[in-house]
């Protein structure tokens, strides 16, 4: 790897946040991942122009992820561009690569990362935060995830090549998604109790509201485990509802 | 019974595959029958990840043919996927997936290829590899994701 300097590496991270750029139904991520490339193919064929064309519309081609995760591979890219590999090589690894950097990414980011921050966002403005707080607390926690997992990745491409996908099995983002569901749903549930003790809440709304949430509540704790999505949704309108009234009487 | 779907699709196994129609038909494993793939390790360690749960068994189209009797007779319930459709066509040959139905997909744009559906982009040779196996007796229809509409041949070429 000595054939790419630090600053190229650099840019091809910087150039990493723009993959998304030109999203198209042709290629979708593909033209994002050739400029991402671009810096750093421009030195490593700087000799053989023919060669690096035809580099260029190898990552010019259909190529689709998660956008953060789409960093292990233009890490691993990178890595058997400089290492001389040939371009078939390069084209079969993007193409068996892609598939789980998607499936996982998806998990983890946006079903998993995205809903547990924006509820730890909204468990502080309950808490009496001020909204720039939340928002800012936010921003920040929800980008030190998406920066670190784009720089990992792309470290971890960098380091391993086409052998990445040991790497990512043992670091198991299957676990590591479960675990982030399970903060969600614990902060879910402070939530829901906040909104039930709080203002314009239970005490609002009266004794016999206090008993049907009461009923939710426990028929939630005996079927939710087996029909959890319905449970969830009844249990989440009936707290809406409740708030709702306590908050116009 | 026990292939339940027969799919040609350029991704193999991934998102779609995995959580549009395993998440319908259940499969017990899948099986990725292609050539390159089948001599490659390290991008069967690749495609091992995007299915947790179900088996992944990579064979070549000549071995697929001597398995394929065994895979149908077995209890544990399959998805066949083919990166191509001349891959689904050498398995096809000699009838040997006569009165099958084979689902198109995903092929992605790329050069020489002109496209049929959103998802769908064939080259002259898949064109004519489509109608071979038509007359091996298989039953070709496009469709993405299980509740998709259901594409025939017919509609699909000219």
């Amino acid at each position: 790897m000595a054939s790419l300097s630090r600053r190229t590496l650099a840019s091809a991270f910087a150039r990493s946040f723009m993959i998304q750029g030109s999203w198209n139904y042709q290629t979708m991520l593909g033209s994002g991942f050739a400029f991402a490339m671009l810096p750093a193919l421009r030195r490593l064929f700087a000799e053989d122009p023919e060669a690096m064309r035809d580099s260029v519309r190898r990552h010019l081609e259909h190529f689709n992820a998660h956008p953060y995760l789409s960093n292990v591979a233009l890490g691993a890219a990178l890595r058997l561009e400089a290492e001389g590999e040939d371009g078939d090589t390069v084209r079969r690894f993007k193409t068996a690569v892609r598939g789980p950097l998607g499936g996982l990414g998806d998990a983890l980011v946006w079903a998993a990362w995205l809903p547990a921050v924006s509820l730890a966002g909204l468990s502080l403005l309950w808490l009496g935060a001020p909204g720039w707080v939340a928002v800012l607390a936010f921003l920040v926690i929800y980008n030190a995830g998406h920066i670190g997992l784009r720089a990992w990745g792309f470290h971890a491409g960098l380091q391993e090549g086409s052998a990445v996908g040991q790497r990512l099995s043992r670091a198991s983002l299957g676990n590591l998604t479960a675990r982030v569901r399970a903060v969600s749903a614990a902060l879910l549930g402070l939530l829901v109790g906040a909104v039930l003790a709080g203002r314009g809440g239970l005490g609002a709304a009266g004794p016999s509201w206090g008993v049907v949430a009461i009923l939710a509540f426990l028929g939630g704790l005996v079927i939710g485990p087996r029909l959890w999505r319905p449970t969830a949704v009844v249990l989440v309108a009936a707290v809406a509802f409740l708030a709702t009234w306590g908050l116009m009487t | 019974m026990s292939i339940v779907l027969y799919r040609v699709d350029e991704r193999l196994v991934h998102g779609q595959v995995v959580l549009g129609w395993g998440s319908q038909l259940l499969p017990h494993r899948y099986l990725v029958v292609d050539d390159d793939l089948a001599a490659s390790e390290w991008e069967q360690d690749l495609y091992r990840l995007g299915t947790a749960d179900a088996e992944l068994v990579f064979a070549t189209v000549d071995a697929a043919r001597l398995v394929l009797p065994e895979w149908r007779a077995d209890a544990a319930r399959s998805i066949l996927l083919t990166r191509d459709i001349a891959s689904m066509l050498r398995l096809a040959r000699g009838g040997l997936l006569r009165g099958e139905k084979v689902n198109l997909g995903g092929i992605h744009h790329g050069p020489g290829r002109l496209q049929v559906l959103t998802y769908l982009h064939l080259t002259e040779d898949d064109v004519s590899g489509l109608r071979a196996l038509e007359e091996e007796g298989v039953e070709v229809s496009a469709r993405d994701l299980p509740d998709a509409h259901k594409v025939p041949l017919r509609t699909l070429l000219p």
